[in-house]
């Protein structure tokens, strides 16, 4: 692209430059100060050439010089709990959203339009809201810091929005599939399971790939009901303020480790990101 | 009970409708309704969940008289309102012209539309750290840039009123890109020949964008609108890594304000009573955004 004045393309240029600084700018500095050393991240002018350092990543991983250290065990032991949380969070979300979304799908049953709105409601209430009874309720039921007791809750915050975007794929497949079918003699769940599921794969992909990424960045839940051994990631991450101030290696690595899974999922998943950002009211047709 | 042959396979598909809906009907019931309910009722007592063993006093309308007559809380409501405001204007306005500049075909247009989408797909902890560290008043990045342009360093956490622009630059950092998304669906959306015709007439380029491109995608920029709306009035993790709620209590959200009484002080009662407010104005947005959406689908 070449750029005269004058040209047409110079507006649009300058404006979609500045706003990618703007966009990426802090996700390319996060990711180079993942990479320093305590003292190259607070020297003055900041340097964008230095030894690459990984200290943050040891600590956050638990190998290394930060093996044994305190903070890095806290780290790891968060880490796994987050892995653990938010695959079986996404796996039941999806599992049952999917089965939900099929109803709704294509059964006209009463009160079915209640029915969507309350499980589109989980997507909107404020999370410290519930909290005060979800608090109140995991003490009384000993689910307090509890990876399974996390798990129900990740399971539940994804719930409405994967019942909502299986219901958008669903509906993309013809009622004929089990009009055909029942003509045949199969039975309305054989005709579910062996014809209309392998129809909507990419879209149980997709829904798991967005179910994953919120449980995945899923924080005020988990700080509120997670106090030590059951600690998330990002919970972790933010109690990552010490007495001697922030530790902000750490912190910058354990970021790049979150953003990381993220992105991946995201590449997969990018074509559906306008039905999945929309409960799967636009972007119907996989674009 | 019937002998017609059709009946058993009718009931079977009521079944399994029964069986496919139930786990999540149950999930929800749990989660959504047995809490709204228990917060009701708990909205009348004076109790803590830290002493389960003081019997919770009977205090009827009273913690939703206190909190209304404080001028804190007061306080709180109007911040929220700004930061609402500020960033889902802030949002809007940088999202359009973005997703404008983005129809025009240009080689690696799509990769960088889909680099654009990342932010809002990532860990509000991590994008809350992340802008706190590039904040810093005395190295970070921000006033090194200000600096090295000639301005004057700005204490940006430490200043209410600088806070708040921080905090708006960090959520509309993260949520502009979803304006971007829908607005450029709703652009996609406008047949070609409408502009095709326009600009044969000679009409101006802003012409055509005032009248033709914003009217024509407003059903999706309203629901753009409405889940950005309820998304920023909800904003929880982001001021808890940003700010922390100060400088003081500053960037105090509403929301925010309901964690602080029910996990700090553990008011549970006072808490409850707070939270069924909040709960109430979310219900009443979603309700206008779901009566919109069925209007939305049924048109397409």
């Amino acid at each position: 692209m070449i750029l005269k004045r004058n040209s047409p393309f110079l507006i649009p240029a300058i404006v979609l430059g500045i706003y990618m600084i703007y966009s990426l700018g802090p996700i390319f500095w996060l990711v180079l100060s993942s990479l320093k050393s305590r003292q190259d991240l607070f020297t003055l002018p900041p340097k964008l050439f230095f030894t690459p350092d990984l200290s943050g990543y040891e600590a956050v991983f638990g190998i290394g010089a930060a093996k044994d250290s305190a903070a890095a065990i806290g780290l790891v032991q968060s880490l796994y709990n987050s892995i653990i949380v938010s695959i079986a969070g996404t796996a039941l979300a999806t599992i049952l959203g999917t089965l939900a979304g099929y109803a709704c799908s294509r059964f006209r049953f009463v009160g079915r339009d209640d029915f969507m709105f309350f499980a589109l409601s989980t997507r909107m209430i404020p999370p410290t809201a519930v909290l005060v009874f979800y608090h109140v309720m995991f003490a009384k039921m000993g689910l307090s810091d509890t990876v399974s007791g996390l798990i129900i809750v990740t399971t539940f915050i994804n719930l409405g929005l994967a019942t909502w975007i299986m219901k958008g794929f669903f509906d993309g497949v013809p009622t004929a599939v089990e009009s055909i079918a029942k003509v045949n003699g199969y039975s309305r769940f054989y005709a579910f399971r062996k014809f209309v599921l392998p129809m909507v794969r990419g879209g149980i992909a997709a829904t798991a790939g967005f179910c994953f990424i919120f449980a995945w960045n899923e924080f005020a839940f988990s700080s509120i009901l997670s106090t030590t051994k059951a600690k998330t990631l990002p919970v972790r991450l933010s109690s990552a303020m010490g007495s001697t101030g922030i530790e902000w290696t750490q912190i910058c690595a354990a970021g790049v480790v979150l953003i990381v899974p993220v992105a991946i999922f995201f590449y997969l998943i990018r074509r559906h990101i306008l039905m999945g950002m929309t409960f799967g009211v636009l972007g119907k047709a996989g674009h | 009970m019937s002998n017609t042959p059709q009946m058993p396979r009718e009931l079977s598909d009521r079944v399994l409708c029964g069986i496919f809906i139930m786990p999540t009907l149950g999930v929800l019931l749990l989660m959504v309704a047995y809490p709204f309910i228990s917060l009701l009722y708990y909205s009348s007592l004076s109790f803590s969940v830290l002493r389960p063993l003081v019997p919770a006093r009977d205090m009827g309308l009273l913690n939703y008289e206190l909190l209304l007559t404080d001028p804190d809380l007061w306080q709180r409501f109007i911040f929220t309102g700004k930061f609402v405001f500020l960033t889902v204007t802030v949002q809007f306005i940088l999202g359009i012209t973005v997703a404008y500049y983005l129809q025009r075909d240009f080689r690696a247009r799509d990769f960088i539309f889909t680099l654009f989408m990342l932010p809002m797909m990532l860990c509000p902890i991590v994008v809350g750290f992340l802008w706190r560290y590039m904040f810093n008043s005395e190295w970070g990045i921000v006033n090194v840039i200000i600096a090295a342009f000639g301005g004057t360093k700005l204490d940006w956490l430490g200043v209410a009123d600088n806070a708040i622009i921080a905090v708006v630059i960090a959520d509309a950092w993260m949520w502009t890109p979803f304006v971007i998304l829908l607005a450029t669906a709703a652009f996609r959306g406008i047949p070609k020949n409408l502009h095709e015709a326009a600009s044969i007439d000679g009409v101006s380029a802003a012409y055509r964008f005032f009248r033709i491109t914003l009217p024509l995608s407003m059903p999706i920029l309203l629901i753009a609108l409405l889940l950005r709306l309820i998304d920023a009035f909800k904003q929880y993790d982001l001021f808890f890594a940003l700010t922390g709620g100060g400088p003081g209590a500053e960037t105090m959200t509403v929301s925010f304000e309901v964690g602080k009484i029910a996990f700090k002080y553990f008011y549970t009662g006072q808490a409850s009573a707070l939270a069924v407010i909040l709960l109430i104005i979310i219900v009443g947005l979603s309700m206008v955004f779901v009566r919109y959406l069925n209007n939305v689908g049924k048109e397409q």
